[in-house]
């Protein structure tokens, strides 16, 4: 109570202008950080669905029939080696051999570490959110007061 | 006549100091583009030696090499990324100093950018006396 009380008294001291300029640069901010967590939530989506994707490769058996695609609409019949060793790709164009075991490992650690930045950003942005709001709310109060001073 | 002389110099000086600031918050910006471009190439880097560490001494590594994936040795793979963190470090260290410098410049131009109005509006306030 008493950080938001002194901070809303910081902002009744500036003046229109400059209160103006403070809601436009957290509006800014909020956008930025909202499309940062919209990545992150696409991220997690793609990494679920390669989780998923490897559970379901892990219970095939070997030698099973398969269609391989070559390209976005080309499919060739194939079968099934051992689903023992996946390729990860870890960046920076690196891939690494890693077995079945360790990939589902890899992939429920980059999701956590995701979920944890998620919601770090996420209270940054409530945060920025909540200053935007207040410098708005005050903003309104000194135009209406402005308005009010010159007709009266 | 010496003063409408001297205003009009006054004038170009400001509007050349004008002219710099803007050149200088240009490159400001500039190197703000590069210092987020380099942050996120180091991180991605530092998460791949991390994972490069938690493998096995005998594991594979491939590096991906225009189409092609190449299999690299484990140690050969750590040294390059660390290479890279190396680099990318330094530019990040370079671009930062770049930046507080031309911070500075646009400081002190603004302040005689400042200085210059205050004497422009002296001067055309003493001529409007006269």
């Amino acid at each position: 109570m008493t950080s938001s009380s002194s901070a809303r008294g910081e902002l009744e001291k500036m003046g229109i202008d400059q209160l103006k300029a403070l809601k436009e640069q957290a509006d800014l901010e909020v956008n930025l950080l909202q499309d940062s967590l919209n990545n992150i939530r696409t991220a997690n989506a793609r990494l679920e669905s390669a989780a998923g994707a490897l559970n379901d490769l892990s219970i095939r058996p070997q030698g099973k029939k398969m269609l391989v695609p070559l390209t976005a609409s080309l499919y060739v019949p194939g079968t099934l080696d051992e689903a023992d060793k996946v390729l990860v790709d870890i960046g920076t164009g690196y891939f690494i051999e890693k077995t079945m075991d360790d990939g589902k490992d890899y992939c429920q650690r980059k999701i956590n570490l995701l979920k944890s930045n998620y919601e770090q950003l996420f209270e940054v942005l409530a945060k920025k959110k909540s200053v935007a709001d207040e410098a708005g709310m005050v903003l309104q109060g000194k135009v209406r007061q402005l308005q009010a001073a010159t007709t009266s | 006549m010496s003063s409408s002389m001297a205003l009009r110099d006054l004038q170009r000086d400001l509007e050349s100091k004008a002219n710099d600031l803007a050149k200088i918050q240009k490159d400001i910006a500039k190197d703000h583009q590069l210092r987020k471009k380099y942050t996120i190439q180091l991180g991605e880097n530092e998460l791949v030696l991390k994972e490069l560490d938690l493998l096995e001494e005998d594991a594979n590594v491939y590096k991906l090499i225009g189409p092609v994936l190449v299999k690299q040795d484990l140690a050969e793979a750590n040294a390059n990324v660390r290479k890279r963190i190396e680099y990318i470090s330094a530019e990040l260290k370079r671009v930062d100093a770049s930046i507080q410098d031309n911070e500075g410049q646009q400081n002190s131009k603004r302040e005689a950018m400042m200085k210059l109005q205050q004497r422009l509006q002296s001067i055309q306030a003493g001529k409007a006396k006269a």
